[in-house]
Order: C-alpha cells, then sequence, then structure tokens
C-alpha cells in the first residue's frame, strides 16, 4: 500500500517535471513515431524479400516489435534516467539522503525518475502486440495468450534485475559509470527471432545480457513453441535472480560510504 | 600552421587516450546493429539460396566491410561541439586565431577515429573467423578506388554534421534534429541492407544524395561490384556535394557565430 502511494507521488512529481518541457514532448513523440514509421519500414523491406524469417511470419515480426517496444520503454523511461540520477548521487554523496528514507532503497533508486510521456508507447506496443498477433495465421489458444504475458513479465523482471546488480556494482567501483551501456547496446538484438542469430551471439543475448528472455520467448510462447518444463524454469530464473539481485543490492549498500571518505 | 596541427593532435589523442574504457563501450554499442543485420539477411539468404541476386557471403562481406566504412567516414561532432555552443564556452576557442571546427575540433574526431579504429581491429579478426567470409571478388584496384571516396564520404559527413551542430546558435533542440538526420543516414546510406534490396523510390533518390558515400558506395568499390559508369558517377556527385556541403556549411556558421556574438554570451 505504501509502496503503491509512493508511486504514485514519483508519477505525480514527474508529471510536473515534464510539463516543464512540453515543446520538447511533443517535438519527442514526432521522433518516435517517425521511428516507428522506419521499424514498419523495415520489416516491409525484410518481407518484400522472403516470406518467413527464421520460421516467423510478417504477424509475429510486428508483435515481437511491440514486446521490444516494451523492454525499449522499460530502458528509455525508468532505467537511464533513474541510472543517472543514482551514478550523480554515488560520486557527490546524495545518496546518504536516500538511505535515511524508511523505504527500501532500492525501491527508491529505481522508481524516483520516470520519463512520464513515454507511457504513450507501452500504448503504442501493445497495439502492435494485438495487431501483430491477429495477423500472424497460426490460431492461438488463451492458454498460450496467457503464458505469452506471462513471460513478458518474467523477461521484464530478469533484465530489472541484471540491472539492479549493474548499478550496486557501482558500491564498489565508483567510477563505473558506464553500468548500463551494456544492456542498452545489445538491446537491439532483440528486434528480430533470437533463432536467426548465430550460436555464439544468441548464447550471449539468452544468457549473459538476457535481452532475449524478455523479447524472443514470450513470442514463443505465444506460438506454442515451449513445453511446460521450460516456462516453469523461466519463472524460476526470474524469482532467483530477483532475489540475488536484492541481496548484492543490500551487499552493495554496506559497501558504501559516502563521498567523503 | 602544421605545427599547430601536430599541438592539436597531442593535446586531442591525449584527451581520447583517458577515455579508452569509455571508447570501448561505444564500439560495442556500434558493432551490435550491422551484426544483427548481418544475421537476419544470412539467415534469408541461407533458406532461399540468394535474395535479389545476394547470397548468404554476398552479405557477410558486405556488413564486414561496412564495420570498417562506417568507422571510418562517421564523426561524433554534435556530441563533442553542441554543448560548447549552449553553455558559451565556445567563447574561449572563438577568439583563437584559427577555425574551431575545422582545426580542433575536426582533429579531436580523427583522434577519437584512430582509437576506435585500433580497438575495432581485434574485433574485427575475431568476427572474421566467426562468420569466415569470402573475399575472393576484393581486388587491389577496387580498394585504391574506395580510399579517396571514404575520405571525401568523411569530408562531406563532417561537414553537414558540423552545419547541424551549428544549429545550435538558434535551437536548443538540435539533437532533436540530428536525431532526424541519423534516421535520413539509416534510409539513404545502405547501412541497413545494400540499397538494390531497397524500395525503387528510396534507390532512386539515395543516388543523387550525399548519403551513400558513407557506406554503400565506398563498400561496393572495395567489393568490385560497381561498373565503371557507376564509379564515375558516384565520383560525380561526390564531387558536387563536396561543394554544397563546403558552401552549406559556412554559410551556418558564418550566420551562427554572427548570433552568438549578438547573444553576447
Amino acid at each position: 500500500m505504501q509502496t503503491l502511494k509512493l508511486l504514485s507521488a514519483f508519477f505525480k512529481m514527474n508529471v510536473q517535471m515534464s510539463l516543464a518541457y512540453r515543446a520538447d514532448t511533443v517535438v519527442n513523440i514526432l521522433l518516435n513515431l517517425m521511428w516507428l514509421g522506419w521499424e514498419l519500414l523495415s520489416l516491409n523491406i525484410i518481407f518484400s524479400n522472403t516470406e518467413t524469417l527464421g520460421g516467423w511470419g510478417l504477424g509475429e515480426l510486428i508483435a515481437l516489435l511491440g514486446v521490444f517496444r516494451l523492454v525499449n520503454t522499460l530502458m528509455i523511461a525508468l532505467i537511464w534516467p533513474n541510472t543517472e540520477k543514482f551514478n550523480q548521487s554515488i560520486r557527490d554523496g546524495s545518496m546518504d539522503y536516500t538511505i535515511l528514507q524508511p523505504v527500501n532503497s532500492m525501491f527508491l533508486v529505481t522508481f524516483s525518475r520516470i520519463t512520464v510521456w513515454r507511457f504513450w508507447d507501452l500504448i503504442l506496443a501493445v497495439v502492435l502486440i494485438v495487431v501483430g498477433v491477429n495477423m500472424s495465421t497460426a490460431t492461438t489458444t488463451p492458454l498460450q495468450i496467457l503464458t505469452f504475458i506471462l513471460l513478458a513479465i518474467t523477461g521484464m523482471i530478469i533484465i530489472y534485475s541484471l540491472w539492479i546488480v549493474l548499478i550496486a556494482l557501482t558500491f564498489w567501483f565508483v567510477k563505473f559509470d558506464n553500468n548500463v551501456t551494456i544492456l542498452q547496446a545489445l538491446l537491439d538484438a532483440g528486434r528480430y527471432p533470437a533463432t536467426v542469430y548465430p550460436v555464439w551471439l544468441r548464447i550471449i543475448v539468452t544468457f549473459i545480457i538476457p535481452i532475449a528472455v524478455a523479447t524472443t520467448i514470450p513470442l514463443q510462447a505465444l506460438r506454442g513453441e515451449l513445453e511446460m518444463t521450460q516456462i516453469l524454469t523461466f519463472i524460476l530464473v526470474s524469482i532467483v535472480s530477483f532475489f540475488l539481485a536484492s541481496r548484492i543490492w543490500r551487499a552493495g549498500l554496506k559497501q558504501y560510504s559516502g563521498a567523503s571518505s | 600552421m602544421f605545427l599547430i596541427f601536430k599541438r592539436l593532435w597531442q593535446v586531442n589523442w591525449a584527451e581520447q587516450w583517458q577515455y579508452r574504457a569509455n571508447l570501448l563501450m561505444y564500439l560495442l554499442y556500434w558493432l551490435v546493429s550491422p551484426i544483427i543485420y548481418l544475421a537476419v539477411w544470412t539467415s534469408i539468404a541461407g533458406v532461399k539460396g540468394e535474395v535479389n541476386g545476394f547470397t548468404a557471403n554476398d552479405f557477410v562481406t558486405y556488413y564486414m566491410v561496412l564495420l570498417i566504412c562506417d568507422q571510418i567516414t562517421s564523426n561524433i561532432i554534435i556530441h563533442t561541439f553542441a554543448y560548447k555552443i549552449q553553455d558559451g564556452s565556445l567563447s574561449g576557442e572563438l577568439v583563437k586565431p584559427i577555425h574551431p571546427m575545422l582545426t580542433n575540433a575536426l582533429v579531436n574526431n580523427i583522434a577519437f577515429k584512430m582509437l576506435t579504429i585500433m580497438g575495432l581491429i581485434p574485433i574485427w579478426i575475431i568476427l572474421f573467423f566467426l562468420f569466415k567470409p569470402d573475399f575472393s571478388g576484393v581486388t587491389l584496384s577496387g580498394v585504391l578506388l574506395s580510399i579517396p571516396a571514404m575520405v571525401l564520404g568523411f569530408v562531406i559527413g563532417y561537414l553537414l554534421s558540423a552545419a547541424i551542430t551549428s544549429l545550435a546558435f538558434w535551437t536548443t533542440r538540435v539533437y532533436s534534429i540530428h536525431e532526424f538526420y541519423f534516421a535520413i543516414i539509416l534510409l539513404f546510406s545502405g547501412q541497413f541492407v545494400p540499397l538494390p534490396l531497397m524500395p525503387k523510390v528510396i534507390q532512386d533518390i539515395a543516388q543523387f544524395l550525399p548519403f551513400q558515400l558513407f557506406m554503400y558506395y565506398p563498400i561496393q568499390l572495395i567489393l568490385g561490384r560497381l561498373s565503371a559508369e557507376q564509379i564515375i558517377q558516384g565520383y560525380i556527385m561526390a564531387g558536387v556535394w563536396l561543394v554544397i556541403s563546403i558552401l552549406f556549411f559556412n554559410w551556418v556558421w558564418r550566420e551562427g557565430v554572427k548570433r552568438f556574438s549578438a547573444v553576447g554570451a
């Protein structure tokens, strides 16, 4: 309950902050539409030269684009602004005030900045997913849709956990302010089904920087390609990684000693 | 003049060397999409045998050469210069008797380029063994012909980016304008896919734009896939765009500096 109250307070604060930059918001939305246009054009170019990409049709790639945009929004609306603030607070010691608050510091650090206008991107992503699923010729059962939603959420949790670990490393290595660049660098790999990548790249985007776990895997669930044991494994992995991440965060906090010492 | 450049080089090299860890991150960031496009198109060509005349190996060699060409012809001036106009720290450079964009910033860009290319070499060799491209189509004359094309591509690209960066004299939204410019490059340079696979309209327009000089044109020169007629046409367009970009940059810069002093920063 307290968490929800805090979230809504953060949200209101961020709305006010972004209202100061109205013209910027309009320009950003236009640019965002431009990139959507480019993404659809590039899919059109691919599918004017082939019928399937690694066995996936146009509809499925549009749905994948939607899921990719969900992860992308997580990255731009939450991960980047909060990381920037966090890195700054480690360097100048303002992290002290965050720790003094009577709330879970991990929650505070990861949710205090939200790029509010990006919410419309979420709507766009859902539209893409719905349109894509309807375009695809394969029939989908309600169970497949359910596992798809479930695995999309577990994928996000895994990426969120990885993010926590990456920024927690800053407690040990203060100068490590490139902490999320590696996530961003491999993000583009989520645009296409990981099954078309060479094995070494597939291993990187599945096990090391698990972008594909949040993009390709949910789509595979939608296509009914995953077995029950696999689905359960992903759910288990997301729970374990979240647990591990919060342990590492706490260990990192113990390491933190302010900026002056 | 030579002495000035020598000293500028020493300063900028030392400055960039300091950030070598950042540089490696940048390199990683920028390597990923060409490798993904490579994977996507070789997968399609692998299934169908060929796409519009391009075999899987044609795609591998195209993107492998693209990694090098892009690194040579691209620049980062928007990131290293626009903020100087916005926060006024350009004043200090304006009183020096040398052009800030065509000396210091240019040398800084080249130093950055040298370091990223040094970082790229080992990665490129690893990729070479992973993808095993067949470069038998490459000829010495093709490589030699591509060198002036890449230099022209870099100069034109640098002048155009410098002109866009100079728009910061007028607007704070210069990064948004640059993002738009970036999308235009993506569309017309052959970065996403070799131009013959793009829609006909885009191909037709691309012929008359400078952006194919950044990637498609030098890549195809190296791979020896252009006819004599196409080579001549490409160089004529490069000459035309060199003149246009020089005039355009000079005009934007001159008007911009006038405004800058009028604000009195």
